[in-house]
């Protein structure tokens, strides 16, 4: 009896004692456990806050635009940036020391760009510095110079240099669009073939012609064109050396010659032939001459693309009754069609990463631009206006250009890729159509 | 009422004074004697036998005879007698000594002459009174040789009876004694008995005690066991309900933190979904950023920058006003950036 409550009490203790063990445990685990793990995984749905303060000058300055106007103006048109008007500003600070980033902080600023700018005998320079307002920390410190009649160079090149520091992306201010106008009278057309900036300025026209300028298309050197013209009387796919003006015929053959796409290595050119007496897909060799034909198909074959990684080729076809997007692994394998559900999904254009890939597409009676990723086939509409046309990606893929209509007059409006922003390019003259944005050269 | 009930049949038994009475008495007794204690190394004060009568005798015969009252009576009697007789024998001889004076007297003138005569009779008398004296006392003697008789006869009787009666007492003592004997040896047996049972009950009793203690060791471990267990369970449930406020007070401070960082976040451009930046921040109770460290690295410094710019931008943290949920959750926590949804 007694032992049997002796061991009985002894279990007990030992009871206790496990208990006691395990609550130290417990308390040892919770208070060793993870600590608290906060998860973001969404950012702010809008445009950064950034500064760009008026640079300090010393020397004569070109007149128009300053360079600081131009920037904010890139940074603006990008969609990504919010940049603060300058009268709103409590201080013009020019470099490190004059900054109060409390000052910023309480403007609600992430970033701060200051920068002085020097004319040494016609060249300006420009020395700028980027700071971070939160952490308080300079993150570009830089100078850079240019001809003083090239300062909007110098200002796309800052913006380029601002944008990377904080995206980690290249920015694409420095690029070239090209596009087609059409003016004139009901009975006299007049076609021309312009380059810009990309925010329209500095545009100069490099072919004029009575008859349709068509599809631009930007060698990735972004040192040549290659467009459709019909100043022949019928189609016909020309290169054209910017520089020097000097234009080769890539495609002349009976029918239609028409849609050229440079591969990213700039060796080869994919084309739409009708040559056979079906619109058909071929490449071209540009070193070799050589065509191939990449599509045999009783349907409408038209509007190739490379990828990204220039090995697949995405095109326009109706093979299905109507105009849907296909992609073929390489050239000349078997299509496959990735859009569906709408009547008419054309003119593909991938961007640079080989994420995601731009079409026009109707929904309604509307033609708007969709995305596509092509990951997840998730089909997001990125522009609302309506008869919107010819998508083209900017080179680091955070931009598109596309053709619309605004109060009856063909304009260019630039959204940020996930359609979050706009900017419509200022219409030069008459109707603008066909953008074609160039690379990034450097 | 059981109280009541049992004074009833007490009275019952007593009024019956039946065996049952006899034995609820006893078993009183015993309950009685069990209720005085346990001091059986004194011999119990024996009640009186009632069935004897030797109370009626003293206890220690007396050597000397014990005349019976009859016989008492009878001797005096015969004392009475007796005397009677004497005291008529002097009577008479009283009277006839007056008659002889008187007719001495009247014979006084005759005296001479006749007193020779007298002589002559008086000695005839003389001798008959010698004569009558000595049959007297030869009667007396004859009388009181009868009555010694009678009385060594009565005495004998007397005797004799007293030695029976003496036996009678004597066997009724041995009797009395045999039974008391007996009586106190069953007594003894009885006690013997009851002693053995009472140890035996004593025996059962320590047992039943010892049970009943362990029994109440047990119950009373058990009870401690319970209670310590409940009063932990106690402890556990306020702290769990502690700990659930905690967590809800935290999660709900999360959240807030979750948004305001949500909204203080831009993602670069060049952010991709696999991206992943680890801070490890540190607040103030106040909501003021004490600390932050890159803990891991997305590999894009331009993701990092953005990520701890975010934190950097929150001037106050929405932290709980309760110091131990602040204490415990959001002195030092994580901040993990991971774009899910990019732009």
């Amino acid at each position: 009896m007694f032992k049997s409550k002796n061991s009985r009490s002894v279990l007990a203790k030992r009871h206790v004692t496990m208990v006691g063990w395990l609550m130290v445990m417990f308390f040892v685990a919770s208070s060793a456990r993870a600590e608290l793990l906060i998860r973001i995984t969404e950012g702010a749905n809008s445009a950064i806050p950034v500064a760009v303060v008026p640079f300090a000058e010393s020397g004569a300055m070109p007149a128009g635009d300053k360079i600081s106007s131009i920037v904010q103006a890139d940074l603006t048109m990008s969609g990504e940036f919010k940049p603060l008007s300058p009268e709103k500003m409590l201080s013009l600070p020019s470099e490190r020391s004059e900054v109060y980033f409390r000052d910023w902080r309480m403007l609600g600023q992430r970033y701060v760009l200051v920068g002085q700018l020097t004319n040494n005998g016609g060249r300006v320079e420009a020395r700028y510095e980027l700071f971070d307002v939160n952490r308080e920390q300079r993150i570009l410190g830089e100078t850079a110079a240019a001809p003083q009649g090239n300062v909007r160079s110098l200002a796309h090149h800052i913006s380029d240099r601002v944008y990377e520091a904080i995206t980690g992306e290249p920015g694409a201010f420095s690029t070239k669009l090209a596009y087609v106008t059409l003016s004139g009278a009901s009975n006299k057309s007049v076609y021309r073939l312009h380059v810009s900036d990309i925010d329209g300025q500095r545009s100069t026209v490099r072919l004029e012609s009575d008859e349709p300028i068509l599809s631009p298309a930007w060698s990735p050197d972004g040192k040549k064109l290659a467009y459709v013209s019909f100043e022949t009387g019928k189609p016909v796919i020309f290169i054209h050396e910017l520089a020097t003006g000097k234009r080769t015929k890539a495609a002349d053959f009976p029918g239609l010659n028409s849609a050229p796409a440079w591969s990213p290595d700039g060796q080869s050119m994919l084309m739409t032939l009708s040559k056979d007496g079906n619109a058909e897909i071929y490449e071209k060799n540009l070193v070799s001459g050589k065509i191939t034909k990449l599509t045999n198909h009783w349907a409408i074959d038209t509007e190739a693309a490379w990828d990204h990684a220039g090995k697949g080729v995405f095109f326009t076809s109706d093979q299905s009754g109507g105009p849907q997007i296909y992609y073929m692994e390489r050239p000349g394998a078997e299509a496959r069609r990735i859009t569906f559900g709408s009547r008419y999904n054309a003119r593909a254009r991938p961007d640079s990463k080989g994420e995601y890939v731009y079409y026009v597409h109707q929904r309604d009676r509307s033609f708007h631009i969709a995305r596509r990723n092509l990951k997840t086939d998730e089909e997001t509409i990125v522009t609302r206006t309506g008869t919107d046309e010819s998508p083209s990606v900017s080179p680091n893929g955070r931009m598109l250009i596309y053709a619309t209509e605004q109060g009856g007059e063909g304009v260019l409006t630039v959204v940020s890729a996930d359609g979050g922003a706009a900017y419509s390019l200022p219409a030069s003259e008459g109707e603008v159509r066909e953008p074609a944005w160039g690379p990034i050269t450097r | 009422m059981k109280g009541h009930e049992r004074v009833t049949v007490n009275k019952d038994s007593i009024s019956l004074k039946s065996p049952v009475a006899m034995s609820l008495g006893l078993h009183l007794l015993i309950v009685v004697v069990a209720l005085a204690g346990w001091s059986w190394t004194n011999p119990v004060q024996e009640p009186e036998p009632r069935s004897i009568s030797a109370r009626l005798i003293s206890p220690e015969p007396k050597p000397s005879p014990v005349v019976d009252e009859q016989d008492q009576r009878d001797d005096a009697q015969k004392r009475e007698l007796a005397a009677e007789q004497q005291r008529k024998t002097a009577d008479a001889e009283r009277k006839k000594a007056e008659q002889e004076a008187k007719r001495q007297a009247a014979e006084k003138a005759a005296q001479e002459k006749a007193r020779k005569i007298e002589r002559e009779r008086k000695q005839q008398e003389a001798q008959a009174r010698e004569k009558a004296e000595q049959q007297a006392q030869a009667k007396e003697a004859a009388r009181k040789k009868a009555e010694a008789e009678a009385k060594e006869r009565e005495r004998q009787k007397a005797e004799e009876e007293r030695k029976r009666q003496e036996e009678a007492k004597r066997q009724a003592e041995e009797e009395k004694k045999r039974k008391e004997e007996q009586r106190r040896k069953e007594e003894a047996e009885r006690k013997e008995e009851r002693a053995r049972k009472e140890a035996e009950r004593k025996r059962k009793e320590a047992e039943r005690r010892l049970r009943e203690q362990q029994l109440n060791a047990l119950a009373e471990e058990a009870e401690k066991a319970r209670e310590s267990e409940a009063r932990r369970q106690r402890e556990a449930a306020v702290a769990k309900a502690r700990e659930a406020q905690m967590l809800t007070d935290s999660e709900k401070y999360q959240a807030l933190i979750r948004d305001r960082l949500a909204q203080a976040w831009y993602p670069p451009a060049s952010a991709t979904e696999n991206m992943v930046a680890r801070l490890q921040i540190t607040l103030l109770p106040t909501g003021e950023l004490q600390g932050v460290t890159l803990v891991s690295s997305s590999g894009n410094t331009a993701f990092d920058n953005s990520a701890l710019s975010a934190v950097r931008s929150l001037n106050r943290y929405p932290v709980p006003s309760d110091r131990d949920t602040f204490e415990r959750y959001f002195r030092k926590f994580t901040i993990e950036f991971n774009p899910k949804r990019l732009r």
